[in-house]
């Protein structure tokens, strides 16, 4: 079978998802825009070899509606034969973009493909396109449909996971990301493009969520985030699904949940016959990718099984894994994750996370796939699996391997 | 039928007056009585000689609700259907003359009476309280049929009509001007009219906000990102309330959310399609049994002894000014009789009127009461420290501490003063009436009345018969409670008389779970989940351990050699003796009683019964908790402690909160099926033992299904 290759990846600095972010007064456009014309002049591409653009977007309305993909690529003046569509796996949606472009390659349909994610959240935020699991009270009330937040307490709650682990883990982040980038060489950086403006004036070109001086003290003294949207209704629907839990323990805070930025994120993935005919260099395999799904009222528990499923598609073990990305969508969904899979934390989001860096929703699993490949060949390991939980109790995950 | 009458303005009054009955109803009779009416204003309106209409009726109902008899047996969606759509094809032609449409309203327009109001440009209501508006099909599980919440939220936005949809509240009219569904408030009929007129003179608009172009529903509708986070918060609280177990609130919101997003007449049809389900749904059959049905039953007293004159109380004695004694004195001077509260000192008998002032300061705020009423009915009440002023009472009911020689002495006491023909009740919640009785001079004018808290609200008083209660002061309890608006049922001198024998049997349910390892927290929510008020647990706590196991073991008095002994008996032993937590009292039980008021479940429950099950059946614990108060109401029926179905069913929903959905404690039954329920109890029993077995009398009623309820009623 045709295997599918990783040439290139590349990503946006991730900007504050508020209107004091830099990114904000940039189009969601133009960040996709301007990745389109740098992995094409980096690669020296001939654009008209592509055969789809998958693009990851979760929010597909107003500036990211009707297709983004197609019109970014117009915009970018690549060839008019090149197609593009968006898909929404929600948090996953990047990471999905990858894998689809992959299974076209493996399935011959397919030679060239970019693929990657978009998400601005500044100007486009969470629930702006609606939807019945979000809006419609038929489907919320009769499938006990509750927010990510109460869903990540719920986590924490049936866990024993404490305040303190949270933040704790919070901490860790920040200083593993600060660490990364802040470090002389930098290596965080090594696939960031910055942005610019229409006059090539610089808006942003590093991570602006990041905070390097966070304290503990600063992390415990955040109040709960869901609280009171838990007190609402929700902490109360979620006992409609886990009436042995006698109350929710809201643990999670702005400063132990994923971070809300923007940022975009593109791969360059193919098929080795056609790499070589267009002399890119593989840098990784794409070995499995899987998707499953779990319970939607806990929703946020299927990053252990979807890497599972990977690796036993894989016919892999879990200790033949050298280093391991869990988005950090909420503290207590890594330190789930961790319990189940007994990860070692010294090969777990090493250069921190969403938790310190910010999650763009549809670009994350683009990003933080390419930030893996980059950690790889930095400490020269072979292996790495990327796992997302996802919106609805889905899961998604991707292993790698350097070729 | 309808009568038509036009003054110089070219303004048409029409008034409904349907013959032959006291009140106008909803029916075909009246939408086919204005078929030619309507035709006739648009041709007037054609020729420029009509100005407007006046919507109006002279009877004390402005127009009734729908036809519950008919609802109860209706189950062919496309009939009810089409019903419900030329319903709202009559009053779309009724709002659209092409001139405006004025209800004025000097009587009650409840339900499809009130939608026909909703559906006039303009309301007008006479400012008088025993005019009831609103729309409260929610309380039988159903939604308005007639176009009633598109309307609402057409005039008030999402936001304001759902609490006015879902509250089942019946408004006066100043309530109702304050919650926006009627437009103005008149001192009199002949008031109203003249407004009525005024307003049509200077009104020029004869479209109704939705048939306008660019008219937007107040506050936006679900497509609106704010409204839509909204509605998503309004599902997750009603969510958390009905624990998904009552359809109507849900579909309203439902109704409201799609039908904001399209046109009118769109709107309409979907709010039929909900109201089609609804009309089908076993819930809304089972509401309907138990509040409408059953009711009635108990209303017409078919359980009152026949054959005494009807009792007609005017002034109430009550002994003791605690929260009881002060909650049922204000029952009392809600519905007009006067009060004379006596407690050891005047000063602690004053403590009722302060309660009475304070709740009728609530009402005064809520605007359902004037502070001119609230004065007259403080004057009706009198406090003393003496018997003597007891002379005149007609009935003296004692609400003292739960002890023997207390409540035999205050008897005394008062019987002293009382004449002959006045009965004396005890509001006992546990100790024999026939016990208490022995200190009566007049053991057959000595009865029980024992109210639930909060006496002022619960709508139920169960009638205790003493061995020598007479049947004439069994019919007077009972119109005396009729008098204050309360259900009434007749109950047997047993332990815990029926509402709480039968909910104990919850209650020891749930702390069975307990002994066999299952997590307390499940054990509450499960229980809340299936309906119950309160988790077993909880409800346990507020009890006090004691009187539940006090209770279990009048019942094996009772029974004898024949009891077999709950398994959660050894529990509340080892509770109250071995690690004397009692329950809420003393601020320990299975729960713990934190500073800040609230409680959680006491920590080291799971040392004591550790955690067993890995799994969790949860219908089976379901079941449990609602076969065993099935059960034992079956035997309360068969002991004949409760005296009929409606009795029972109503004693249980308004008693300890047994789900209303399921139409009662013996509706349950029916609900179940009872071929399937025979079954389900034979299952349980073989896992559980023998208090989970079918009494004799249910498994006859095999043979003929469908008659449970009526046989049980000539029981």
């Amino acid at each position: 079978m045709t295997e599918a290759y990783i040439f290139d990846a590349i990503r946006t600095p991730r900007g504050r998802g508020k209107s004091n972010g830099a990114l904000y007064e940039v189009k969601p456009i133009d960040l996709l825009t301007t990745l389109l014309q740098e992995i094409k002049n980096r690669n020296q591409l001939p654009t008209q070899e592509v055969d789809d653009v998958v693009i990851g977007c979760v929010n597909t309305i107003d500036d990211q509606g009707f297709n983004i993909a197609k019109a970014a690529l117009i915009h970018a003046r690549w060839p008019h034969h090149v197609s593009g569509m968006t898909l929404n796996r929600y948090c996953a949606s990047g990471l999905e973009a990858v894998n689809m472009a992959a299974a076209k390659i493996r399935s011959g349909w397919g030679e060239l493909c970019i693929a990657g994610g978009l998400e601005s959240l500044s100007r486009i935020p969470l629930g702006s396109d609606g939807g019945p699991l979000i809006f419609d009270p038929e489907i919320i009330s009769a499938n006990d449909y509750v927010p990510q937040g109460i869903s990540a307490d719920l986590i924490a709650t049936i866990e024993n996971i404490s305040r303190e682990e949270v933040d704790r883990y919070a901490l860790q982040s920040h200083q593993r990301a600060a660490a990364a980038s802040l470090s002389e060489n930098g290596h965080a950086h090594s696939s960031l493009i910055p942005i610019f403006d229409r006059n090539h004036m610089l808006l942003l070109d590093r991570d602006e969520h990041l905070r390097p001086d966070t304290t503990l003290e600063a992390l415990e003294a955040l109040p709960p985030a869901f609280a009171k949207l838990g007190e609402t209704g929700f902490d109360e629907m979620t006992l409609h699904k886990y009436p042995m839990v006698e109350k929710i323990n809201h643990i999670h805070t702005a400063g132990n949940s994923s971070g809300i930025v923007d940022g975009a994120a593109l791969l360059l993935v193919g098929s080795k016959q056609k790499g070589k005919a267009l002399g890119l260099k593989s840098r990784a395999r794409i070995i499995a990718a899987a998707t499953v799904s779990v319970e939607h009222t806990i929703m946020l528990t299927g990053a252990g099984p979807a890497a599972k499923k990977a690796l036993a598609l894989a016919k892999m073990d879990k200790k033949d894994i050298q280093l391991w990305e869990c988005n950090e969508a909420f503290a207590a969904v890594v330190l789930q994750f961790q319990r189940q899979l007994d990860v070692s934390d010294d090969i777990l989001n090493v250069n921190g996370g969403a938790i310190s860096l910010g999650h763009p929703l549809g670009a994350s699993g683009a990003m933080q796939l390419g930030i893996l490949l980059n950690e790889m060949e930095r400490r020269n390991l072979s292996t790495g699996l990327v796992t997302f939980c996802v919106g609805g109790g889905m899961g998604v995950a991707t292993i790698i391997e350097r070729t | 039928m309808i009568h038509y009458k036009k003054d110089i303005h070219n303004i048409v009054t029409l008034t409904l007056d349907m013959s032959g009955r006291a009140t106008n109803i909803i029916n075909h009779e009246i939408w086919e009585a204005f078929v030619p009416v309507i035709e006739h204003l648009k041709q007037e309106k054609k020729r420029g000689i009509l100005k407007g209409v006046i919507l109006t009726s002279e009877k004390k109902t402005f127009l009734s609700g729908g036809d519950l008899d008919y609802l109860y047996q209706a189950n062919d969606p496309n009939e009810i259907f089409t019903i419900a759509e030329r319903m709202k094809r009559f009053l779309r032609d009724l709002e659209k003359p092409g001139v405006a449409v004025v209800a004025a309203l000097s009587g009650s327009a409840i339900g499809a009476g009130f939608e026909v109001a909703l559906a006039c440009h303009h309301r007008i209501a006479v400012d008088d309280p025993k005019i009831g508006l609103g729309l409260p099909e929610v309380e039988i599980g159903l939604i308005p049929g007639g176009g009633g919440i598109i309307r609402l939220m057409w005039l008030l936005g999402i936001e304001k009509a759902f609490p006015i949809l879902t509250s089942g509240h019946r408004y006066t009219p100043r309530e109702a001007l304050r919650a926006g569904i009627i437009d103005d408030l008149a001192p009199s009929h002949k008031a109203m009219l003249e407004q009525a007129k005024d307003w049509l003179l200077q009104n020029k608009e004869s479209r109704r906000p939705w048939d306008r172009p660019n008219c937007k529903i107040p506050g936006g509708s679900a497509k609106d990102l704010k409204m839509g986070q909204r509605i998503r918060e309004m599902a997750a609280t009603l969510a958390s309330k009905t624990h998904n177990n009552f359809p109507a609130p849900q579909a309203i919101l439902n109704v409201l959310s799609e039908g904001s997003k399209v046109d009118f007449d769109t709107a309409e049809r979907i709010e039929s399609r909900y109201y089609t389900e609804l009309v089908c749904s076993s819930e809304c059959k089972n509401m309907i049994k138990a509040f409408w049905f059953d009711a009635n039953y108990i209303k017409f007293g078919k359980n009152r002894p026949k054959g005494y004159g009807k009792f007609r109380p005017q002034k109430i004695g009550i002994i003791g000014a605690g929260l009881m004694g002060s909650g049922i004195a204000f029952a009392c001077l809600q519905n007009g009789l006067e009060v004379v509260l006596k407690d050891v000192s005047k000063l602690i008998a004053e403590r009722a009127r302060d309660y009475v002032r304070s709740k009728l300061n609530t009402l005064i705020q809520i605007g359902e009461i004037q502070p001119k009423h609230a004065d007259h009915i403080l004057q009706r009440i009198k406090t003393t420290d003496v018997a003597h002023e007891f002379e005149t009472c007609d009935l003296v009911i004692e609400a003292v501490f739960e002890n023997a020689m207390l409540k035999q002495k205050v008897t005394k006491e008062s019987e002293g003063y009382m004449d002959e023909y006045s009965i004396f009740a005890t509001n006992t919640l546990s100790i024999p009436i026939t016990k208490l009785a022995e200190a009566s001079t007049r053991p057959e004018n000595y009865v029980g009345l024992h109210f639930f808290h909060p006496a002022d609200e619960v709508p139920l008083v169960e009638i205790v018969k003493g061995e020598k209660t007479s049947e004439e002061t069994i019919a007077r309890a009972f119109d005396f409670v009729k008098a204050i608006q309360k259900t009434p049922i007749v109950v047997k001198d047993v332990w815990g008389f029926y509402a709480a024998r039968v909910q104990n049997t919850y209650i020891l349910e749930g702390i069975t779970m307990l002994l066999e390892g299952y997590p307390p927290a499940l054990i509450e929510n499960l229980g809340k989940q299936a309906g119950m008020p309160k988790g077993a647990l909880a409800l346990a706590d507020d009890l006090g351990l004691n009187m539940v196991l006090d209770y279990e073991n009048q019942a094996a008095a009772h029974y004898g050699s024949k009891y077999v002994q709950h398994p959660a008996v050894g529990v509340l032993l080892k509770m109250t003796e071995e690690l004397h937590r009692p329950g809420r009292n003393k601020k320990a039980g299975f729960y713990e009683y934190l500073e800040n008021g609230s409680r959680v479940l006491w920590s080291e429950l799971k040392e004591h019964y550790p955690l067993v099950p890995t799994e969790y059946d949860y219908q089976e614990l379901t079941d449990r908790f609602l076969f065993a108060q099935v059960l034992e109401a079956i035997w309360c029926m068969q002991e004949g402690v409760i005296q009929s179905v409606p009795a029972a069913n109503l004693g249980s929903i308004y008693g300890w909160g047994f789900p209303s959905f399921k139409g009662g404690v013996i509706q349950y039954i029916n609900d179940y099926g009872l071929e399937a329920f025979l079954d389900r109890c034979r299952v349980l029993q073989e896992k559980f033992g023998r208090r989970f077995k079918a009494s004799k009398m249910l498994s006859e009623l095999v043979a003929e299904p469908e008659l449970i309820g009526d046989k049980a009623n000539s029981w």
